[in-house]
């Protein structure tokens, strides 16, 4: 049987404030040409100084990946002409990556996988162009971006695979704040290699490249479009030559793009205006100790607390999602019910107006307040999601005075309450013998029955203690 | 009174005794330049240096370079001031920010005179290869001789005594050995020592600040204004910039002086031989001990082989910079690749481009062990073998040429040992970023010549001490062409 052999290389756009070794800033969107310095157009006479923030996000992404981090940070050039390469030259890490030897571990429907990573680097981007029909136009904005790129070992054999282990990825850059990993935006981007053998094999096919998928979809379709054309080649007899192809979305297919002989000498060799920098212990462990938790961290501890796996896998499909969790549950209240809100009514108003959680207009601890509410039994869920609308409407109005205007007639008196609990008792004197032969429902019964003669006003919670206390007497 | 010849301390006393105003001396440089028949300029900053002038009025005394004129090696971003580098690819460029050292030298009140030529883009050890051509040596009005280079405007400007301190850059030997044919003091500190932002790039871990004055107490005072970290270069050292002449004396009892006795054995003009072995006499009656030293001729030989490929190699990145596109000449094309292409055939000489042919030949994947490596393996064992003389050793110290300046037309033999050694060995001060200094200490007919201290890195004081003692005894003070010794 024919399998693919796969092997991703990723790069990520870190969302630093200053470029990797300039001080231009790093702002997607902003106007083009705008955030450039004389370092990004590679005016003569610049020097490059290395971003460490930067530096710190790679150490925390080495983290997550299980990665040996070297501790000397050591950046070579690798040198070629091109309209986006102002210094005709980029800094990268070639021989010594920052990150090396890690591995991902990825699910998908045939089981678990582990995926070895080979290095992780950090390198500048380069300019973007718009290449249109008679010329081609340059932003510098992007030239100087900090990247880091991440190159699995070809352990992927299937697009599932590829699929999910870019979104893993995804994932561990989104939660660690390292970049949004947004491909549409091109804040992730891939590459691929693809080669067929037949399974169990030692010997490899001849390796077919396809640069720059920009959307998680194409990845697939690529994948899924180059398996079959190697197959049918193998099958043919026709060669697969090792070559750059590009796909092509119109058409769905891979067209070639340059051949191997045409591949560029990149006559890498050791940067000499950075000195090799000692990353001490120290430095690691803090840039370590101070990141962000990642999925697979949350998803451990909301499991632990009591969700289900469904609620659990939905907060952490999302990072902000999960983070406007966390700041909830920070406020002492219960996971579920929280969860309950937050997949429940507060992304039904997301979704009709179509926003994402960073623009919710209430804050974790508005919401905390409602929970904790109900929690205490000062208002139901009806109530709490009157208030919740409410407030919604109008967030300058206080959680606390809505509360206390639904508690105003209130029964609160508790010899008052007594009085009616005992007249409900005497009343249904079969569900007493029902309560005590161990019909629960005999309870829920004996509360309903309050609740009609109080009109609803008694707190729940007090009027369910005193009943059975009361139960216990008889 | 002629005050355009004097030494920085010497014109900073005439403007603090008000004999003479920066307007009065900036007016009377540009008199004497006139049409810069020796072509030591890429660009004269006459009104900017002029309206400079005219706003110094009130002499600041603790300020030693307050109003005093220099020039600057065209290969130092100079904001609104053209620079090319004496290239034509950098035709109408003008930086749009500051050298570091071109800041601080603004910072203190320095004037700024004029842009200095250069072998193009530094590359090169003659002085002529900038676009405008030779620039010439003015201890011969004949123009038969030259200064050398590649710091060659640099060189004539101090050495005709228009300024008293000029600023070079020295990637192999080019501020000490035109400093050796111009008699001039010729100073690279340690790498690291002065920042090399704003400074075209060469082979950067091969190039330094350097600079020529006509005093050692000079050069120790703008190494003082010149040194310390910057943030825009990471490489330059957090080290302690000290008060260096304070720091001198020209007291070298006790001093440990190694010669290295190949250098002096490839070397065939016996003048020079027994002009330098009279200077060791000096040295030792000053209290030094004289220790002959011996090397590996082999690994002297290797010097010049190894600085060509590492900083040919270097050189093909750092300049891969300049397309066209973005400044400096831009040729026709109908793509990226033909302006690329017009534009680098056109702005370059064939000196430069065979220099990229033989870095990027060195580079490429199949030879990069054969020559890059090699060559990082074999600057290693050179900086090793010189180190280790340096730990037993105060300084090192040999002829800075071999012999007084060449005719233009006398092309070096490049098979000879004289030409593989003594020519070419002061790139191991490069090699190793040691502080090297190259100073007068004899004249053939009307031509001067030098030699060389160098120290372990960051002990400058050492190297200026003993240039200080030598300066003292030879009297080779404030040399300068017109008129020759004060």
């Amino acid at each position: 049987m024919l399998e693919a052999v796969i092997g991703l290389e990723i790069h990520i756009e870190m969302k630093t404030k200053s470029k990797m070794f300039s001080s231009g800033p790093v702002q997607y969107g902003d106007e083009t040409n705008t955030n450039v310095t004389v370092y990004d157009l590679g005016f003569p006479g610049v020097l490059p100084t290395v971003n460490k923030g930067a530096v710190i996000n790679a150490i925390r992404v080495c983290h997550a990946l299980h990665m040996e981090i070297d501790p000397v940070l050591r950046f070579d050039r690798k040198n070629y002409f091109y309209s986006d390469l102002p210094k005709g030259y980029q800094i990268t890490q070639y021989f010594k990556p920052i990150g090396k030897n890690g591995y991902l571990t990825i699910n998908t429907s045939s089981g678990e996988h582990k995926i070895e990573i080979e290095r992780l680097h950090i390198e500048e981007d380069t300019a973007k162009q718009l290449h249109s029909y008679d010329c081609t136009l340059i932003d510098y904005n992007r030239c100087g971006t900090p990247l880091i790129e991440i190159v699995s070992k070809p352990q992927i054999h299937s697009s599932e695979e590829a699929m999910k282990y870019i979104d893993e990825i995804r994932s561990i850059v989104s939660f660690l704040d390292v970049s949004d990993g947004k491909m549409e935006e091109g804040s992730l981007r891939c590459d691929v290699n693809i080669s067929v053998h037949e399974k169990g094999s030692n010997e490899f096919g001849t390796r077919v490249e396809i640069k720059n998928l920009n959307s998680i979809m194409n990845v697939e379709k690529v994948l899924d479009y180059e398996f079959e054309r190697q197959c049918k080649c193998l099958e043919t007899g026709e060669p697969i030559i090792q070559e750059t192809r590009r796909f092509d979305e119109a058409s769905k297919t891979t067209q070639p793009m340059r051949n191997k002989t045409d591949a560029v000498d990149y006559k890498y060799y050791p940067e000499a205006n950075i000195l090799p920098v000692k990353l001490d212990e120290a430095f690691i462990y803090e840039a370590i100790r101070t990141s962000n938790e990642l999925a697979s961290s949350k998803l451990k501890r909301y499991l632990e607390s009591g969700l289900s796996e469904y609620d659990a896998n939905i907060l952490i499909s999302d990072k902000d999602l999960s983070n406007y969790f966390d700041n909830i549950v920070q406020n002492g209240v219960s996971y579920k019910l929280s969860a309950n809100w937050l997949i429940g009514d507060i992304s039904a108003v997301l979704n009709k107006e179509d926003i994402s959680i960073t623009k919710f207009p209430l804050s974790p601890d508005q919401i905390a307040e409602i929970i904790s509410l109900i929690e205490s039994g000062k208002i139901n869920n009806k109530q709490g999601r009157e208030i919740f609308a409410k407030i919604l409407e109008n967030n300058t109005l206080s959680i606390t005075e809505l509360a206390s205007e639904f508690n105003k007639g209130m029964i609160s008196e508790s010899d008052e309450l007594l009085k009616i609990i005992n007249e409900v008792l005497d009343e249904n004197e079969q569900s007493i013998i029902d309560y005590k032969a161990g019909r629960d429902k005999a309870l829920g019964y004996l509360m309903g029955q309050v609740m009609k003669k109080t009109g609803g006003k008694v707190n729940p919670k007090d009027t369910n203690s005193l009943l059975l206390e009361e139960l216990k007497r008889r | 009174m002629d005050y355009i010849h004097l030494t920085i301390s010497e014109l900073h006393d005439a403007y603090v005794a008000h004999k003479v105003t920066p307007l009065e001396v900036v007016k009377s440089i540009f008199e004497e330049i006139g049409d810069d028949k020796d072509n030591a300029f890429e660009y004269l900053c006459k009104q900017e240096a002029i309206s400079k002038a005219e706003k110094l009025k009130e002499v600041q005394k603790e300020n030693l370079f307050w109003g005093i004129p220099y020039v600057l090696k065209d290969n130092f971003s100079t904001k609104d001031i053209p620079t090319c580098a004496s290239s034509n690819i950098l035709e109408g460029y003008i930086p749009v920010y500051n050298a570091t050292v071109y800041q601080k030298l603004e910072d203190s009140d320095a004037i700024l005179i004029g842009k200095a030529t250069l072998d193009e883009l530094a590359m090169g050890g003659s002085g002529t290869s900038g676009h405008k051509g030779k620039t010439y040596n003015p201890y011969d009005p004949s123009h038969q001789y030259m200064i050398g280079g590649s710091s060659c405007g640099s060189a004539n400007a101090c050495a005709s005594g228009l300024v008293p301190f000029a600023i070079g850059s020295d990637t192999g030997d080019s501020v000490r050995k035109p400093a050796s044919f111009a008699g001039l003091v010729g100073f690279k500190p340690t790498w690291g020592r002065i920042s090399r932002y704003g400074l075209f790039p060469f082979a950067p871990s091969l190039d330094h600040v350097a600079y020529f004055t006509r005093s050692v107490k000079d050069a120790a005072s703008v190494l003082t204004l010149l040194s310390g970290h910057d943030e825009h270069d990471t490489t330059s050292s957090t080290s302690e910039v000290k008060d260096y002449v304070s720091l001198i004396n020209g007291d070298i009892k006790g001093y440990k002086v190694a010669v290295i006795d190949e250098v002096i054995e490839s070397m065939t003009d016996s003048d020079v031989i027994s002009r330098f072995n009279e200077t060791l006499k000096i040295l030792e009656s000053l209290g030094a001990s004289i220790h002959h030293v011996h090397m590996d001729l082999d690994l002297l030989k290797a010097i010049y082989p190894t600085y060509n490929i590492i900083s040919c190699a270097e050189a093909t990145s750092n300049n891969a910079n300049l397309d066209g596109i973005k400044f400096g000449l831009r040729e026709n094309g109908k793509t990226y690749d033909e302006i690329v292409t017009n534009s680098r055939t056109k702005g370059f000489s064939q000196l430069i481009k065979r220099r990229f042919v033989i870095g990027g030949y060195s580079l490429l994947r199949e030879n990069q062990e054969d020559l890059f490596i090699r060559a990082q393996k074999c600057r290693h064992l050179i900086v090793d073998k010189f180190s280790e003389i340096l730990k037993e050793y105060d300084v090192i110290y040999l002829p800075a040429s071999p012999s007084c300046a060449p005719k233009f037309d006398n092309a070096s033999d490049t098979l000879s040992d004289e030409y593989l050694i003594c020519d070419n060995y002061l790139a191991y001060a490069n090699f190793g970023g040691f502080p090297s200094l190259t100073l007068p200490i004899g004249f053939k007919g009307n031509l001067p010549y030098g030699a060389n201290f160098t120290s372990a890195i960051f002990a400058e004081e050492k190297v200026l001490n003993i240039s200080l003692a030598l300066e003292n005894k030879l009297g080779y003070y404030n040399l300068y062409a017109k008129g020759e010794k004060k």
